[in-house]
């Protein structure tokens, strides 16, 4: 075993970090109260790299290792980039660019992948539907070969960056009488018509992502935009969890050490009693279930994206185990860093309350907690 | 970075379970050992010394990872028997540590190599009833006396107090820390009986009491210049709770796993039911993030130790404290056999509560991980 990290990842992070801070943080607070997307803060995060990291540089990409990749989500959380954009960053790159990368034809690489990567494309990925969530095998879209096209009918729910997307990875069914074996993936581009969005849902945290319904009303697509071949929907889905329960969770790995550090500044200045509040132990407690929860948690994302660096295939147990400590045991950091900062913590200025409310999405998006549960008891 | 042990590693794993299961029943090292001497602890490390497992940490071991190496092995160990792990341990990494680190050649010839062979049983004392958060000054005291030195003080919570061979009693020699070496059966030195406890009944806890002890001067063992001596016993002790509660976890979740899988309840495996198959979820969960972080810890000692200070204090609360849990939650799903006696399940959970009380107490522990992040600390 060996826990280290290069010179050149330190470094990286070091470098993200101030990135961050000084392109991107500034902006946070105006767009979380708005729950707006923030567009240049999404520009500037492709500008600098972080869209592409893994892909190769024939399309733009740094060709960077998954370590190195997921450590970039952990930067930008540690930073205090809001989970919304980190969200909108993820499903972006490692749903739907990830998905292209890994089962386009080179030519739809190629006309996808660059833009992606640079920011000038939106992408999102479209599984979820309103009666199928986790059980993707009960999806109703259909996909209906006519010819050199294909005809989408069927809507999506809870899609991250629906409403901006440029480019969207859509599941569907190309033999609806069959379960698993019958979903099939392709591409849809903004604009197509019988392809729709709905307004963006109204949600409690990660509110600068836009997440909303899509529609496919006898939206015709070309043939060529089935990614791989009829009936492997199913297993890119499976693939793409991978980057779920890793790069998807460093974001709010990096959350907590921004957390330790806010309510650390804030216990050294705030007096009360006639002290500052970090010199009585039940604030250390908080400041300490903080730092335990940061580093728990940090190995375990870290451990699945070297597993994916090794190559090693769908490594459902360790994924699903470190999806359910990052979902399940962050509430209590994020609980603890609001009441920290009492009065100051409910309040939006201070920071606390949003990293609170963004927080909540970890037991829920990407599989719940109860559905890693299912997963892992199913393993063992 | 890489997250695997290596197949030697894996190796050693299996010959330190097998050789420690070829010596029977490990039911019987979690009861009181009548003798005197405690063979029964010593047969264990008598088996223990035909693997590398008593040098690890201690002396360069070729193939192996240092602490890394020696908390999987640990975990090995106190997975079998944590009764027969925690007197080992005392014996070989506290005692055999203290005096392979700052003991003078002499030193380590007569009480190291014996030890590291198998062939005899140290204890460390180091407890007392006045210290606290802040390491106050221990009371036990060294005078000087010609040749010799007269060590006046008491020591609770003495792991192998009854059964060591030698005591290294830790105390204050002229205003610098020391370790005083006494041997089983010096006038002066009296040892209680042993306390009776919950957990880890097979192994001897006393209390001791030094009486103007007299010792030879070079018993006395003086820490590197600039060790905080009490700090650095703390954190030996940490590391050997950390193997404890790994090792009681990992137990306890695959009992209650093995039994969820077998036992049927309504036509099926009682794993099938979701308030089953939920709980063990949970349990693995905390058990591979128990294991990750206690295995970054050795690996940081190993390799920056300057480093390790709050990761160590970290997963110090949070092996110990999830041992408890996951020990609490196998009980429950093995229903009423999980409550009898002798169970696997009901073994760790009696054991669990020890770590969080023992070295740093998890409250003490939080105490200067806050501090650490407050900056009060360095």
């Amino acid at each position: 075993m060996d826990f280290a990290f290069t010179r050149e990842q330190q470094m990286f992070k070091k470098e993200i970090i101030r990135f961050a801070k000084k392109e991107i943080v500034p902006r946070v607070q105006e767009h979380d109260l708005k729950e707006a997307f923030d567009f240049e803060s999404f520009r500037k995060l492709g500008e600098f790299g972080i869209l592409g990291l893994h892909f190769p540089e024939e399309y733009g990409g740094s060709g960077a290792d998954v370590v190195t990749t997921v450590m970039a989500g952990e930067a930008l959380g540690e930073a205090g980039v809001d989970g919304g954009l980190t969200l909108a960053y993820g499903a972006h790159s490692f749903l739907c660019a990830d998905t292209i990368f890994c089962h386009a034809s080179d030519a739809l690489r190629k006309r996808y992948l660059p833009g992606l990567i640079s920011g000038k494309y939106i992408g999102c990925m479209g599984l979820t539907e309103p009666d199928a969530g986790s059980d993707v095998a009960s999806m109703k879209t259909t996909a209906e070969k006519k010819g050199d096209t294909y005809v989408l009918n069927g809507s999506k729910i809870f899609i991250t960056n629906g409403p901006i997307a440029d480019v969207a990875v859509i599941y569907a069914k190309t033999d609806p009488e069959q379960a698993h074996g019958g979903i099939s993936a392709f591409i849809v581009e903004k604009g197509t018509p019988g392809f729709s969005a709905g307004p963006p849902l109204i949600k409690m945290g990660v509110r600068t992502s836009q997440t909303s319904e899509l529609f496919f009303d006898n939206c015709e697509i070309p043939a060529e935009n089935l990614l791989g071949a009829e009936g492997e929907g199913f297993t890119m889905a499976l693939q793409t969890v991978e980057w779920d329960r890793s790069a998807l969770l460093t974001p709010f790995v990096g959350a907590a050490k921004y957390m330790l550090n806010a309510c650390a500044d804030y216990a050294k200045k705030r007096e009360q009693f006639g002290r500052p509040i970090g010199k009585f132990q039940a604030t250390k407690h908080k400041l300490a279930n903080i730092r335990i929860f940061y580093e728990a948690a940090q190995s375990l994302a870290y451990r699945i994206a070297w597993y994916k660096d090794q190559g090693r295939p769908l490594n459902h147990l360790e994924a699903a185990v470190a999806k359910l400590f990052v979902g399940d045991w962050s509430m209590g950091p994020a609980n603890d860093a609001m009441v920290l900062f009492g009065g100051y913590g409910y309040c939006h200025e201070y920071n606390m309350e949003r990293i609170f409310r963004d927080s909540r999405l970890a037991p829920i998006g990407g599989g719940t907690s109860d559905i890693q549960k299912m997963i892992i008891s199913k393993l063992i | 970075m890489n997250y695997d042990f290596t197949e030697a590693e894996h190796a050693l794993f299996a010959d330190i379970a097998g050789q420690v299961n070829a010596l029977g029943d490990p039911a019987a090292l979690e009861q009181r050992d009548p003798s005197e001497k405690g063979w029964q602890i010593r047969r264990v490390m008598e088996t223990l010394a035909q693997t590398p497992y008593l040098k690890l940490g201690l002396q360069p071991a070729e193939d192996y990872n240092g602490q890394l190496t020696l908390m999987g092995a640990m975990e090995v160990l106190a997975g079998i028997s944590p009764s027969a792990y925690l007197a080992v341990e005392s014996a070989a990494r506290l005692f055999g540590r203290a005096v392979g680190s700052w003991g003078n050649s002499a030193q380590k010839e007569k009480y190291l190599d014996p030890i590291l062979a198998g062939q005899g049983l140290g204890a460390l004392a180091l407890s007392e009833g006045a210290m606290n958060i802040e390491n106050e000054p221990l009371a036990t005291i060294g005078e000087k006396h010609g040749d010799s030195v007269l060590v006046t003080g008491t020591k609770q919570y003495v792991i192998n107090a009854s059964i060591a061979d030698w005591i290294a009693v830790a105390g204050v020699c002229e205003g610098a820390s020391a370790l005083f070496i006494v041997e089983s059966g010096d006038p002066g030195l009296s040892v209680d009986a042993p306390l009776q406890t919950p957990g880890y009944q097979g192994t001897p806890i006393s209390a001791i009491t030094l009486d103007r002890c007299e010792i030879p001067a070079g018993q006395v063992i003086s820490p590197a210049t600039g060790d905080d001596m009490p700090a650095v016993l703390r954190t030996w002790e940490n590391q050997i709770l950390l193997g404890a509660s790994l090792g009681i976890s990992k137990t306890a979740f695959e009992t209650a796993r093995d039994y969820a899988k077998s036992h049927r309840s309504g036509g099926k495996p009682v794993i099938a039911y979701q308030e089953v198959g939920f709980k063990l979820a949970e349990m693995l969960t905390m058990l591979q993030t128990a294991q990750l972080l206690a295995y970054r810890t050795a690996w940081t000692l190993e390799t920056s130790p300057d480093e390790a200070y709050e990761l160590m204090l970290s997963a110090k609360v949070f092996c110990t404290e999830s041992a408890e849990q996951i020990c609490s939650e196998a009980m429950k799903i093995l229903g009423g056999s999980g409550y009898i006696s002798g169970n696997r399940a009901e073994l760790a959970y009696r054991c669990a509560k020890y770590g969080q009380i023992a070295g740093i107490s998890t409250e003490i522990a939080r105490v200067k991980i806050g501090d650490a992040a407050l900056g009060y600390r360095k």
